[in-house]
């Protein structure tokens, strides 16, 4: 099978999100601007953050499966759910021919921490075999498969701010090489003690609680899962499901150093792939960090005529490796073509274009 | 579709730190296997360890160093002079930056604040970039984490880019250090073997744990051609699958596997009968050597009578992310020499794994092709087929 870019289309999202589980939600959310930061539950770390402090996966994930379960694999669980509902499939139906790609930055470190700390503690008899083998990033790829039936091709990347780009790049490949005929694309993070531990002692949090684009102070983090059901436009015809959106083109440039100015030279490049646009709405990367604030004030710069960007991250904080939050924000507002910027603090710089954003399904 | 091929390959080993030292020892029986030293884990019950004789530097982690290295020998002086954007870089990872965060919780445990490097810092894909920055490269980049298939399906992502023209060359592989999560994780799933691991035998108890890195570049036909490059073998296709089986064993009859070396024979257009070589998962597993056995049959059918298997496993234990580069890495230099490395201490074959699996010596023959397998947690599963070079 060979299909162009402007023939994957989004067929069903799902999304676990600080502001609550559910498009719904998120989109009361973004339209409001309302930040959803707060004091974290000690169990997630000391400090402000956006926390999924709703989440429920009750009446989704079996509760013998939840206790075994870290939370970006709970996140990524129930945002599947709600994706393949979405869409209108039934995975159990095809999983032969549906691929996984999952980005993330903590996915394994949460499991990582809990199974490390009491090994340091105790020695050996502190080592839990049921918590290890959520140690690998790729856990979350592992219990979607089980739970939905999944037997295609699977990767997870963990490419800093953006690796659910990274992700979508590799399902629409897989896609058009035939490997698949549908995709699902997960970006899921969860909070935990030894992140938020790392990044105030790295001086990355925003100690004011609240912040702000372009400021320098800093991000706060966040964390939940998005889930994006990725098809052929013929496919998803003969399944008579109506698209969410196009996924117009997809760029993706890298630094050639670890410069602030490469890395902005790689977004402008990695935008500039996406052709001669006129977006009418613009999603973007900014989270209060001078690294990437600054990167998205050099695009918005080069693109005088574009629409202000909105910065979903100033809302639900700062998932470290996924990204996904920036492509869900596109998807919850009517749009004819929505440019999505996800700058990463190195490695890979993507841009996205998305068009016929609909949120009416029939 | 633009024909792929091999035109370096760099090995830093338990055996040597360099591609063709590792080469010799592997055909001449020798494992890069002995007593643990890098960590200090006296409760743990398996002492022995595959592990380098390089070390981390003041601002490189050591897998960064041994990925450098690898680098290096791999590029064999060759600096690309094509456009930067169509130069990348595709990593797999498994332990990578572990080591890191686990100083820092054991710092913080101890009550003190701990040295808080930058997450980037702890993060592999600080590899990928170090590669990449030292290429000179500006396309397309990424670190996969599948576990155990990572760096075999970072390769499978530079032949396909590769393939569609998208790129002029790409370097893939993966680096992997020891550490005391993988460890402690695997002896406390009892996968873990106090003597030398034998896999494909009948008394296999387990795996040991190595660390290493192999870079493979990988140009079009076309590059290799018009810079006179060296070839080693030509890449033909992947296939990858995951077996919705269970988090850590595999599927029991090698559904998922053998599904995904079909999908690699049919992305390569090859016969069954056209594979003289599967450089093997064989982890020394009870669960995984006899399942992939059965995976092999299943995908070659009659065929699989006549190849050759062979796992690396023997020589340098089990290097994680790197293990499938590292499968790799054997399958490309016994395409080029026609020489099967072994599989070293199988007096006595498991009867589920009824195949040819060199035993203990290294085998003369003719090899064509060769498939690639690498399963992970999750039941990720990769497999990768690469071609004799003869110059067509």
């Amino acid at each position: 099978m060979s299909t162009s870019a402007t023939d994957l289309v989004i067929t069903g999202l799902g999304l676990v999100l600080p502001c609550g589980d559910g498009i719904e939600a998120a989109r009361i959310s973004l339209a409001s601007g309302q930040p959803c930061f707060a004091t974290l539950p000690e169990t997630l770390g000391q400090g402000r953050g956006a926390a999924c402090t709703a989440f429920n996966p009750a009446g989704i994930i079996p509760p013998m499966q939840l206790r075994r379960l870290d939370r970006p694999s709970r996140f990524a669980w129930v945002a599947a759910h709600q994706a393949f509902q979405d869409a209108g499939l039934n995975p159990r139906t095809m999983g032969e021919r549906i691929a996984v790609a999952v980005g993330t930055l903590t996915g394994g470190s949460e499991a990582s921490e809990a199974f490390m700390r009491p090994y340091f503690q105790r020695g050996p008899e502190g080592a839990s075999p049921l918590v290890f083998p959520n140690c690998v990033a790729n856990a979350a790829s592992g219990h979607l498969a089980l739970a939905f039936g999944l037997k295609g091709p699977s990767a997870t990347f963990v490419d800093r701010e953006n690796a659910a780009f990274a992700a979508l790049e590799q399902a629409s490949r897989w896609l058009r090489l035939g490997l698949a005929d549908v995709a699902l694309v997960i970006g899921t993070d969860g909070l935990f003690p030894l992140l938020l531990d790392v990044c105030r002692g790295a001086r990355l949090l925003d100690r004011s609680g609240d912040p702000e684009i372009g400021s320098g102070r800093g991000f706060l983090p966040g964390e939940g899962a998005q889930a994006f059901l990725l098809e052929s436009r013929a496919h998803a015809e003969a399944r008579s499901v109506t698209p969410r959106a196009t996924l117009g083109a997809l760029g993706v440039r890298s630094a050639a150093d670890t410069s602030e100015g490469a890395r902005t030279r790689a977004l402008l490049d990695a935008t500039a792939t996406l052709g001669d646009v006129q977006p009418d709405a613009r999603i973007g990367g900014a989270n209060g960090l001078c690294r990437l604030d600054a990167m998205e004030s050099a695009l918005a710069a080069a693109h005088p005529g574009w629409p202000k960007a909105t910065h979903p991250k100033r809302l639900w904080g700062e998932f470290g490796g996924s990204g996904g939050q920036l492509l869900a924000a596109a998807l919850l507002a009517p749009a004819e073509r929505i440019v999505v910027t996800a700058p990463a603090s190195s490695g890979a710089q993507f841009a996205a274009l998305l068009e016929g954003v609909r949120l009416e399904r029939s | 579709m633009k024909r792929v091929v091999v035109t370096g390959l760099g090995i830093v080993s338990s055996l040597a730190p360099n591609r063709e030292g590792t080469w010799s020892a592997m055909l001449a029986g020798k494992d890069g296997l002995g007593p643990l030293s890098r960590l200090a884990l006296p409760l743990e019950p398996a002492q022995i360890a595959g592990q380098v004789g390089l070390s981390a530097a003041r601002h490189q982690t050591l897998c960064e160093v041994m990925a450098l290295v690898a680098l290096a020998e791999a590029l064999e002086g060759y600096r690309p002079n094509s456009d930067p954007g169509r130069l990348a870089v595709f990593q797999g990872a498994g332990t990578s930056g572990l080591p890191t965060a686990e100083a820092f919780l054991e710092e913080r445990l101890a009550g003190r604040r701990g040295r808080a490097a930058e997450p980037a810092y702890q993060s592999p894909c600080t590899v990928t970039d170090a590669l990449a920055h030292h290429l000179g490269a500006t396309g397309p980049r990424s670190t996969v984490m599948n576990a155990c298939s990572s760096s075999l399906l970072a390769l499978g992502q530079a032949w396909e880019r590769l393939a569609a023209g998208e790129l002029d060359l790409a370097v893939a592989g993966g680096a992997e250090n020891l550490c005391r999560t993988t460890y402690a994780g695997f002896s406390c799933l009892k996968a873990v073997d106090a003597k030398k691991c034998r896999p494909f035998s009948r008394d296999r108890a387990g795996l040991n744990l190595g660390e290493g890195a192999v870079q493979v570049v990988l140009e079009t036909l076309d590059a290799a051609r018009a810079r006179g490059a060296t070839i080693y073998a030509e890449v033909l296709g992947y296939g990858a699958s995951m077996d919705a089986h269970h988090p850590t064993a595999p599927h029991p009859e090698g559904e998922g596997a053998a599904r995904a070396m079909a999908m690699a024979l049919h992305a390569g257009r090859l016969d069954p009968s056209d594979v003289d070589l599967v450089s093997a998962h064989g982890t020394a597993t009870p669960a995984n050597d006899g399942a992939e056995c059965l995976a092999i049959r299943r995908a070659l059918g009659p065929a699989a009578d006549a190849v050759s298997v062979t796992s690396t496993k023997s020589q340098f234990g089990h290097t994680l992310g790197a293990a499938g580069a590292f499968g790799a890495a054997a399958a490309i230099l016994a395409l080029r020499d026609q020489v099967v490395s072994p599989t070293l201490r199988l007096e006595d074959a498991d009867p589920l794994c009824d195949l040819d699996c060199t035993p203990k010596e290294a085998k003369q023959r003719r090899v064509r092709a060769a498939l690639v397998n690498a399963f992970a947690f999750g039941g990720n599963n990769t497999s990768l087929l690469l071609r004799r070079w003869e110059g067509a």
